[in-house]
Parts: C-alpha cells; sequence; structure tokens
C-alpha cells in the first residue's frame, strides 16, 4: 500500500460558533481520483481548505507526505506540492492568462525582468500535459468559465503540484465540458497525481472517481471505493436518512393570460462587464412556473437586473400584468405587483451589519406593525436563531436565503422572479423555499426562476428556457433529458474553448 | 445573543484609547513648553471643570465641534465623507452676518435669530449640495469635491470680504444688531458670568438629539443608515439610494452651517475672517470617537473642547496646531481600537458562504 | 499673449507641475497597489519639512534631499501600516494624517524657528547658467538635481509597474488582492514596499517645493496633494497620463502667472481657479470607472 500523499489525522476546524468540520480523518494516495461529496454546509470546502493550506486545523494534523504542514499557508502548500483550484476562479481578470498563470512564481531574467518566453515555455507544457489548450494572451475578463478553468488548472501544473484538489469544478460547465475535464484528471492521475474532487453531483463520482468519501454535518460518515458502493448507499450516506419527498409542483395552468412578459428586450454589453441580452422575449403566465436554465455567465444576472429596474434596457418592452413597466425605476415596478430576488444575497439582498429585523423590513413603505410582520415572516419561513435583533451575518446560509425569500415573497405578488434561489443552501432551507415558490404560484402569482441548478428546475417548473449567449435559445418540458439541455445550453455558449 | 461584560468592555476600547491617547500627547505637548507632567495635569483640570468659568469655557469650545461632529456624522452614516465642515461653516456665518444686518431690528429675538439660524443652515446646506449632486449624479467622489469648495470658499469669502462687507481697515463684517444675537447662558446661570457659553450649546444638543430621533425612528432616517451599510441591497429592494446620500449629505451642511452660531452670534457679534479653522477636522475627531452614538458625540466634543481649554490653563501659548496634532492621534487611535476590538457581532459566523 | 508661448512658459510650467507631477505618481503607486492615498497632501509637506529643516541644519542640499525622502516614505509607510495591515479605513488614514502633517510641521515650525508661518530661508542647489532669460530659466530647471530625480522616477515608473516581477505583484494586489494571496503573494508586504517607493517619490515633490522657494513656509503643499489625487482618477490611474494631467495643470498657472500683473480679475478670484478646475474636471471624469478592481479590498 503506498503511503498516502495527504493524511488528515482527526481535524477539526470551526468559523466564529459554527463547526464546519468534526474531527474528520482520511487518508489520499496518488494515482487515483478521490471524490468528496455531501450537500451544501456539510465541511467540503473547508476539508480541502485544510489540505490546501487555507486556514490552519484547530485540532488534529494534516500531513503531506507524511509532514505536518506547517505553517499553514497557500503559499507553503504549494512548495509542498499542493495545487488547489478553487470554485470561484482566483485571477486576476484585468491581466492576460499568462501573467496569472505567472503570478507568484514568475520566472525572471538576468535583468530581473519578467522573463515571459520562460514561462510561456512552461506553460506550453502544462497544456500538453493536460490535453486542453488557452490563448494565453487574452485578457482573462474575456475568457469563457471553461477557459479560466483551464488556466487555474494551468497555474497548478506550472508550479509541479502532485496534489491536486478541485472545488466544485463541474458547477460551472455543461455536461460535455464536464466530461472533458474529468478526461484531463484521468490523465493527471494516471501521471501519479493525487486528485481530489469536491462535488455535490453523485453521477459524477460514480462515473469518474476510483474513491469516494461523504461527508455529513462536518463528520466523515463513509470512506470506501466506488467500485464497493451504489448510488442509494451513496444517497443514504449523505442524506443520512430516507431523503424528504420532492415538493409537489402546482398545476400547469396553461398559457393563459400573462404575469411578467418580455418582448424583444435587449441590452448592449460592455465586452468585459456584462453580456448583451439579445431579443429576449418571452411570456410567464399567472400560476405558471416558468425557468431559464444555463451556465452562469451567459445573461442571467444581466436579465434579471433588467427586470428589476437596475439595468436599463436599450430595446424592448417588459409588462407586468399586461402594463408597461419599462421605463420605472425599481420602486413603482414593486407597486406593480414585481418582486426580485437577486442571485447574491449578500450583494444585493442582506445588510449583514443590520439586524434580522431591519433586513426584513428594508424596502417596507409603512412603518406600522413592523413587528408583527416580523415575527410572521420569521416564523412562515422558520428562520433561526429565532432572535430578530441579531446581525443578519449571524445566520446561516440557508437561513439567510430564506430571510431574503420570506421578505419578497410575504406579499400579494403579481410576478416573482428568483435567481439562484437555493444556491449554497443546505437541503431544508431549500425545501422550504422551493415550497413557498409553489405556494406563491398556487395563489396566482406567475414565477420565473433563473438557476443553474438543473435539477432544481427540472423540479418546479412547468417549462424550462435555456439561456446561451445572452439568447433564449430553446424552451423544453420540465422532463426533457438533461443531455438535451446540455447541448442547447453548449451551442450558444460564450466561449467553445479549453478544457470544456 | 446579548453581549457580555467583556464584549461591551470590548466595545468600549475604542474611546477609551483615544481618551487615554489624548491626555498622553497633550501631556507630550505641554512638556515640550516646559510645564512639567505632574503638574500639568492638576492644572488642566483645575483650569476647564474647576471654575464655572472654565466650564462656560467648555462648552462654548465645544460648541462647534458638537456641531461639526453631528454633521460629519450624519453624511458617514450615508458612507459620505464631508470634510467640507470648514467650507459650509464659513459660508453659512458670512451669510448669517450678513442677513443680520438686514433684518428689521423691531423683530423680536427669537424670531430674529430663528430666521439668521435658517439662513446659516441654508447657506451650509447649498454648499454641500454642489458636491453632493456632483457625487450622486456624476459619481465625483465627495472627499476631494469637498476640499475643494472649502478652499473655494475661503477665497470667495476673501473677496466678498475685502471687496464689500467688511468694515475698513479690518476683515469683519459689521456688527450684528442685539435682537439677532443669542444671548449668554450667564443670563440665567449665573456662575457662567465672563464666560463666552451662550444658547448656541444647548441648541447644538437640541440639533443633536434630533438628528438622531430622526435617524433611529423615522423610515428616512433609517433608510439612510442602510444606505450606509449596503446600498446595492438597498437599490435593489426599491430604496431610493441617490436621494438619501443626497440628503444625508446636504443635511450634513446644514448642521456644519450652524457650527460657528456659538461664535458668531453668541460671542462675538460679526463674523471674522478666519473665524472657525480647524473645527472642520475636529469634527471628524469627534465624530470617530462618538462612534455615532449621541452621547457619545457629546462626550467627545466635551473632551475636545477640555482639551483646548486645559491647554490654554496649562500654557497660553499652546497653539492651535497642538489641537490639531493631538485630534489626529485621536482619529488614530481609535481607527486602530476600532480595527482591534471586534464588533458586537461582526465575527461571529465569518464561515465561507455556507459551502463548508 | 506672445510671451505665452516662449521657453520661460515651458521653464515655468516645468517647474510648477514637478511637485504636482511627484504626488501624482506616488498616487499612482499606491493606488495600483490596492491603498486608496488622500494623504498626497501631507506627504508633500511633510517631506518638505524635513528636507527644508535638514538643508537649514546642515547647510547640505543633498542631506536635505535624503532627510526629506527618508521623511516621505515613513509617512507613508505610516499610512500603508494603518489601511493595509491594521485594516483601517484608508479614507480615514489619509485624512487623519493630512491633519498630523498640517499641524505637525505647523508646530515644529513653532518649536523650532519660532515662527508660525516660516522657516529661516537657506540655499538649495545653484546650477546652471545665472540670469532671467527663457534659456536660463529653462537651463536652471532642468538641471535642478530634485528634478531630474522625479524625471527618473515618473520614467521609471510604467516600466516597472510592467516589466517587473514587483511591478506584476503590485498590480496583482490592486487588481485582485484575494487571488494574489492565493498565488502565493504577500500582499501586505508587497503593498508596504508599494507605499515606500510612492512615499519616496512623493518626497522629491516636497523637496522641490521647498528647494523652490528656498524655506519652508506653512501649508505650503495647497491643495496639491488633492489635484494631484483628481490627475491620477482622470488619467485612469496610469502614471504617463497622470503627469500629462499635471502638465496641463502647470501650464495653467504658469499663465496665470505670467499675465499677474493684468487688473481685470480679482487675484482671489484667479487663486481660485485650480480649485474650480478639479471640480469641474472631476465632474467630467465619470467616476472611478477604470480604478483598480482591489482598491480599498484585502487579501482575506
Amino acid at each position: 500500500m503506498p503511503s498516502p500523499a495527504v493524511c488528515l489525522d482527526r481535524v477539526s476546524r470551526r468559523f466564529g460558533s459554527v463547526v464546519a468540520v468534526r474531527n474528520a480523518s482520511l487518508d489520499l494516495v496518488r494515482g487515483r481520483i478521490h471524490g468528496l461529496i455531501g450537500e451544501n454546509g456539510a465541511g467540503k470546502s473547508t476539508l480541502l481548505g485544510l489540505i490546501g493550506g487555507m486556514h490552519p486545523p484547530d485540532a488534529g494534523r494534516v500531513l503531506i507526505d507524511g509532514e505536518p504542514l506547517v505553517p499553514a499557508t497557500p503559499a507553503h502548500a504549494s512548495r509542498r506540492g499542493v495545487g488547489f483550484v478553487h470554485q470561484h476562479f482566483m485571477l486576476v481578470d484585468a491581466f492576460t492568462g499568462i501573467e496569472n498563470v505567472m503570478l507568484g512564481a514568475e520566472p525572471v531574467d538576468s535583468l530581473h525582468r519578467l522573463d515571459f518566453a520562460a514561462a510561456r515555455r512552461q506553460a506550453e507544457k502544462a497544456m500538453n500535459d493536460l490535453g486542453a489548450r488557452v490563448d494565453l494572451d487574452a485578457l482573462v475578463a474575456e475568457l469563457g468559465v471553461g477557459e479560466r478553468q483551464t488556466l487555474e488548472i494551468l497555474r497548478v501544473l506550472v508550479r509541479g503540484a502532485s496534489i491536486i484538489l478541485l472545488d466544485e469544478p463541474t458547477a460551472v460547465l455543461t455536461p460535455a465540458q464536464a466530461d472533458r475535464l474529468f478526461a484531463a484528471v484521468r490523465r493527471m492521475a494516471d501521471a501519479g497525481a493525487c486528485v481530489v474532487v469536491v462535488t455535490h453531483r453523485l453521477r459524477e463520482v460514480l462515473d469518474h472517481c476510483d474513491d469516494v468519501t461523504v461527508m455529513r454535518r462536518g463528520k466523515v460518515v463513509m470512506t470506501c471505493t466506488v467500485a464497493e458502493t451504489n448510488a442509494p448507499a451513496l444517497t443514504r450516506a449523505i442524506m443520512g436518512a430516507e431523503p424528504p419527498p420532492p415538493v409537489e409542483r402546482p398545476a400547469d395552468p396553461g398559457m393563459h393570460g400573462s404575469a411578467l412578459a418580455l418582448s424583444h428586450v435587449s441590452v448592449a454589453g460592455t465586452g468585459t462587464a456584462r453580456t448583451a441580452l439579445h431579443d429576449v422575449s418571452f411570456v410567464v403566465p399567472p400560476g405558471r412556473i416558468v425557468g431559464i436554465a444555463g451556465i452562469e455567465g451567459n445573461g442571467q444576472t444581466e436579465l434579471v437586473r433588467a427586470i428589476a429596474g437596475l439595468l436599463p434596457v436599450d430595446s424592448g418592452e417588459i409588462l407586468v400584468h399586461g402594463q408597461p413597466v419599462t421605463r420605472l425605476g425599481v420602486g413603482p415596478r414593486r407597486l406593480s405587483g414585481l418582486i426580485v430576488v437577486h442571485a447574491d444575497r449578500h450583494r444585493d439582498g442582506l445588510m449583514l451589519d443590520a439586524s434580522v429585523f431591519d433586513n426584513l423590513v428594508l424596502g417596507e413603505r409603512g412603518g406600522r406593525h413592523q413587528r408583527a410582520l416580523v415575527q410572521r415572516r420569521m416564523n412562515r419561513f422558520g428562520i433561526v436563531p429565532s432572535d430578530p435583533a441579531l446581525p443578519a451575518r449571524a445566520l446561516s446560509g440557508g437561513n439567510q436565503q430564506k430571510l431574503v425569500t420570506a421578505r419578497a415573497l410575504d406579499r400579494p405578488v403579481r410576478a416573482v422572479v428568483l435567481s439562484q434561489p437555493t444556491r449554497g443552501v443546505d437541503l431544508g432551507a431549500a425545501r422550504a423555499i422551493h415550497g413557498a415558490i409553489c405556494a406563491a404560484a398556487s395563489a396566482g402569482a406567475g414565477v420565473l426562476v433563473v438557476s443553474a441548478d438543473l435539477a432544481e428546475l427540472r423540479a418546479l417548473c412547468h417549462e424550462v428556457f435555456v439561456i446561451a449567449r445572452g439568447r433564449l435559445v430553446a424552451s423544453y418540458p420540465p422532463d426533457t433529458p438533461e443531455e438535451v439541455f446540455g447541448r442547447a445550453m453548449l451551442g450558444g455558449s460564450v466561449v467553445a474553448g479549453g478544457v470544456g | 445573543m446579548t453581549r457580555t461584560i467583556g464584549q461591551r468592555a470590548a466595545g468600549l476600547l475604542p474611546p477609551w484609547t483615544a481618551v487615554a491617547a489624548a491626555i498622553l500627547v497633550l501631556n507630550l505637548l505641554s512638556w515640550s513648553f516646559g510645564q512639567a507632567p505632574a503638574a500639568t495635569l492638576s492644572t488642566a483640570i483645575a483650569g476647564s471643570w474647576g471654575t464655572m468659568y472654565g466650564v462656560g469655557q467648555v462648552l462654548f469650545k465645544a460648541t462647534p465641534l458638537l456641531f461639526a461632529g453631528i454633521a460629519v456624522d450624519v453624511a458617514l452614516r450615508a458612507g459620505m465623507f464631508n470634510i467640507g465642515v470648514e467650507g459650509q461653516m464659513a459660508v453659512g456665518s458670512v451669510v448669517a452676518a450678513v442677513v443680520a444686518t438686514v433684518v428689521p431690528v423691531a423683530l423680536p429675538a427669537p424670531v430674529a435669530i430663528s430666521i439668521v439660524l435658517l439662513t446659516a443652515a441654508v447657506a451650509g446646506a447649498i454648499w454641500a449640495a454642489i458636491p453632493a449632486v456632483m457625487r450622486v449624479l456624476l459619481g465625483a467622489h465627495e472627499v476631494i469635491t469637498t476640499i475643494m469648495l472649502n478652499r473655494i470658499a475661503d477665497a470667495l469669502i476673501a473677496m466678498l470680504i475685502t471687496s464689500a462687507l467688511a468694515l475698513p481697515g479690518t476683515v469683519r463684517t459689521a456688527d450684528m444688531p442685539a435682537n439677532t444675537l443669542l444671548p449668554r447662558l450667564q443670563v440665567w446661570i449665573h456662575g457662567f458670568v465672563g464666560s463666552a457659553a451662550s444658547v448656541a450649546f444647548p441648541l447644538a444638543v437640541v440639533v443633536l438629539v434630533t438628528v438622531h430621533a430622526w435617524l433611529k425612528l423615522t423610515r428616512s432616517g433609517r433608510e439612510t443608515v442602510w444606505v450606509g451599510l449596503n446600498a446595492d441591497a438597498c437599490a435593489a429592494e426599491g430604496v431610493p439610494v441617490g436621494w438619501r446620500r443626497w440628503m444625508a449629505l446636504t443635511l450634513s451642511g446644514a448642521v456644519a452651517g450652524l457650527a460657528a452660531s456659538g461664535t458668531v452670534m453668541g460671542y462675538k457679534g460679526y463674523y471674522e475672517m478666519g473665524l472657525g479653522a480647524g473645527a472642520g477636522f475636529g469634527g471628524i475627531a469627534v465624530a470617530f470617537l462618538g462612534r455615532g452614538h449621541p452621547v457619545g458625540l457629546l462626550l467627545a466634543a466635551l473632551l475636545f473642547g477640555t482639551l483646548a481649554q486645559a491647554g490654554l490653563a496649562i500654557n497660553a501659548q499652546v497653539p492651535r496646531e497642538a489641537m490639531g496634532v493631538l485630534e489626529a492621534v485621536v482619529i488614530i487611535a481609535t481607527a486602530l481600537a476600532t480595527a482591534w476590538s471586534p464588533a458586537p457581532a461582526s465575527r461571529t459566523t465569518g464561515a465561507p458562504e455556507a459551502e463548508p | 499673449m506672445s510671451r505665452l508661448f516662449t521657453l520661460t512658459m515651458v521653464a515655468e510650467t516645468l517647474r510648477i507641475a514637478v511637485p504636482y507631477a511627484c504626488a501624482a505618481v506616488a498616487g499612482v503607486w499606491s493606488e495600483r497597489a490596492g491603498i486608496v492615498h488622500i494623504a498626497l497632501e501631507g506627504v508633500l509637506l511633510v517631506s518638505a519639512f524635513g528636507a527644508a529643516s535638514m538643508t537649514i541644519a546642515t547647510g547640505s542640499p543633498v542631506a536635505g534631499i535624503v532627510a526629506g525622502m527618508v521623511t516621505g516614505v515613513a509617512f507613508s509607510l505610516l499610512h500603508g501600516t494603518l489601511a493595509a495591515r491594521y485594516r483601517v479605513d484608508a479614507i480615514v488614514s489619509g485624512i487623519a494624517l493630512n491633519l498630523l502633517a498640517a499641524s505637525g510641521t505647523r508646530f515644529l515650525l513653532r518649536a523650532l524657528y519660532d515662527s508660525s508661518s516660516n522657516s529661516p530661508s537657506y540655499s538649495a542647489f545653484r546650477i546652471g547658467p545665472t540670469g532671467a532669460s527663457g534659456a536660463a530659466l529653462l537651463a536652471r530647471a532642468l538641471l535642478d538635481p530634485v528634478t531630474i530625480l522625479a524625471l527618473l522616477a515618473v520614467a521609471a515608473t510604467p516600466l516597472v509597474l510592467g516589466r517587473t516581477r514587483f511591478g506584476l505583484r503590485v498590480r496583482a494586489c490592486g487588481e485582485n488582492p484575494v487571488a494574489a494571496a492565493s498565488a502565493g503573494v504577500p500582499v501586505v508586504r508587497v503593498r508596504l514596499t508599494a507605499l515606500a517607493v510612492s512615499g519616496a517619490i512623493g518626497a522629491l515633490g516636497g523637496v522641490h517645493l521647498t528647494f523652490d522657494q528656498h524655506r519652508f513656509e506653512s501649508g505650503m503643499s495647497g491643495g496639491r496633494g488633492f489635484i494631484a489625487l483628481a490627475a491620477v482618477i482622470v488619467a485612469g490611474w496610469r502614471a504617463w497620463h497622470a503627469v500629462l494631467a499635471c502638465l496641463v495643470f502647470a501650464a495653467l498657472e504658469a499663465t496665470q502667472i505670467l499675465l499677474q500683473n493684468q487688473k481685470v480679475l480679482p487675484h482671489e478670484f484667479v487663486q481660485m481657479l485650480p480649485y474650480v478646475a478639479t471640480v469641474v474636471i472631476l465632474g467630467f471624469a465619470a467616476g472611478r470607472a477604470r480604478a483598480p478592481a482591489g482598491l480599498g479590498k484585502h487579501a482575506s
């Protein structure tokens, strides 16, 4: 048995009062792909962070090739051969690809100038090893998601990493791109690397990994080879019990009437900062749940902001219940019955340093009966802890999302738009939010859900559009197979390069 | 989750640090002028809070600092840095002094005074509205524009004074009629006789309470604070962010316009060039030391007023520059202590976004 | 009007531009590294005072330059330590340091030289042809050691930022400090070094200010630090563009001086013009659209 490349010995790590990893032990060997799976909030990313030197363990030891990782810094872990490919890419948008790959380990010539030629040679070799190419002279801001991920991996390889950690690498890839990524990962493992992939997708683990570890609530609950296990066993380990029944989608009311409609809406892009929207049209009738699927970065943010009134449209109309709101600001649109829950709850949803109370009443125009209103919202959605004087920062991600959803849905609405409604949210909170979405539709609101989670959309919606490169390229019933969706996403996707 | 005693004490660390730093620096400065440190503290206390006259002087010196502190604080709540208090104060005072001379002498004092105060506030508000509009509509950062407007105000006022307003051979305006002057506190409290303390100080306290009641109890005030906490979230929920920011900075200017009322209307009875210099940065020090709490602001203003008066008591030559150094040290010490002492809840979770 | 397009004009523009340009490049170094720097005014003042007092004490202008630069570096490092290491809001730090510089220099002026406005005079460099002709003025301006150092620093800045390892890391810290940290770049250390460079270059501006007047005057920076910051913003945080903006500004000021004897406009009005111009220009600079993306952010 080869000695493990990485050994985690009863490690624990907490953040404030939240224990993210509890007494976890794990051995990882070279030449194999190790999957780390669990639901949101289980501790996977923290565990990976411990191996990568992002934070030191509060208890226990992290051993790389038998030696403790001390000091626990990313730079030191990198020197010991650990390469971390982050979920949210750690790239400098304003730099070119080659500058990003070089950063932190820059080759210099005799005059102490940056030696771009040497860096390029290193990058070329890494691209050959990986089996993927990317334009090193393009600005990162202009690259697509797949190419950015390639750069992240190149950076890691160029430093000679032999322990490669990938954190949710396929979250932003089409199914085809994901397959290509795993092919490249297999090549790295065959060349002797120890590869760890964090994911919450069972399919990936079963199809591509050699070993699997399941985490639940910070603990390692199961470790075995993939050959020894199957999907139901893994699901039980992830959930801890029978999974709760999925939320019931309300009956399809058909295409009668229009709660929210977009008619030939176009928004100019700014190349790097903003994707353009081209001639987007669709109708959400009252009582219907319509989904928009797509890889992030294909115009979803711009679409949601345009509907909300935060981004002016260049042409076309937005209508709420048949009335045009295109020239109106955010406030008047809300008054006409439209409410939007944005994707980034920390930027566009919450005042983290304000109390839960203040966050729940943000945007309310009346000043009376606020205490009752806050109690009602907290109770309906089961927001914990139950003290409204606490700052919003003290809540978990799931409770924070419940807060913004409660604020949005606790009113008579005609049209609701929710963007990434359960991102980074634990299963219980996700169920509560899905339940609220269905209840809103049953009460007659037209609901638009924009999500990168295809499974969520297929469970909730009556109809799912696909957005790619700022256009709605297809529309399918929810039970359409995933591959069909994947092809549509890729067909107009922002970039066709990189690993994907 | 209520705060423990330990957490409360830690939250007060910044003010205590600042006070300690201020006392230390004052000692050092006085020592450099040849005063023994040991004697300094007792002289300081005796000269400031030791007599009613001293107390009166402390209140007099604290008045512009309190107004300035309220002004800086209210802008800061909305995330705006008002460095232009000095210019707004000057503009407000000049306009008040000029308007006072045209107010009919027969008007009863409360009416005349109200008119003059209102004019001062409006003038200061207008001077702050310019950078406010530039920030909200054009995105020009108000730190630079307010500072530039300070210098423009200096130049404009100098031009006006030398060309039109000054009494010949002086750099001051004509005397204001009696019915526009703020009565001294000595009228009611005999102990204050001889000191320059006037109704301006209680007026400042009233403004303090009013502004903070507005911030805490009204929707527009609370929204102003929320805009300072997260303007993006407010915009997404339909809160009029630009409007709230503009209002905060303009209101700040209005309060700043009143800052010299104690000196112009309560003491000298005219406007003189250079009046109130230094109150702008003093207000910043007060606002940071007070940490947004009305009682904190009041105590901070009294602290600096005490230091100014005590400085004089120690050595009549302790120059205004020493006060400037003191204020800078207080701001830095407070900012450092704030960065070190965890705010009550901001460090609680800090977990990576629910993806551990 | 023909007076305007002469060598005298060029010489005056160059002379006036040096403090602005040094402060602007100092601002570029700091802000490209991610630290907001509104205390450029303070840098100019303290380094001017350091240079003046050392020259008065030792009689050596070279010692004055060194003292000025040391003072400027120390002052800027203080700002960097507060903002980058202790995470104090850089604007708060800048305000406090400006106040400290203004009051501190006046205080020392009183303590050392018993004056509330000026230090004693001293003689600095006297290199180049004497005489008041345009050519002589220009020659003296170009041969001035401080001006030469400043020109070198300004010219070298984009080369260092763009072609060296240090420059790449500085820019990375300014664009995305989290990414830089994950790549192993010691963000705080790089930022502090950038601020030291910033302080040295800004100090040259302060030294030039005082050497030009042969004494230290209270408040002699006169708002140049803020105008330089406005130039940086308008120039999109690019060093040579910012210097160009400073040259334009200096040309305007030179024009004002050369037309000094006209009686049409009151002299306070003319003095006010640079500040009005700054406000107007900032209004058109369309906000901080192209600021370094990591300005004001930290590594974790």
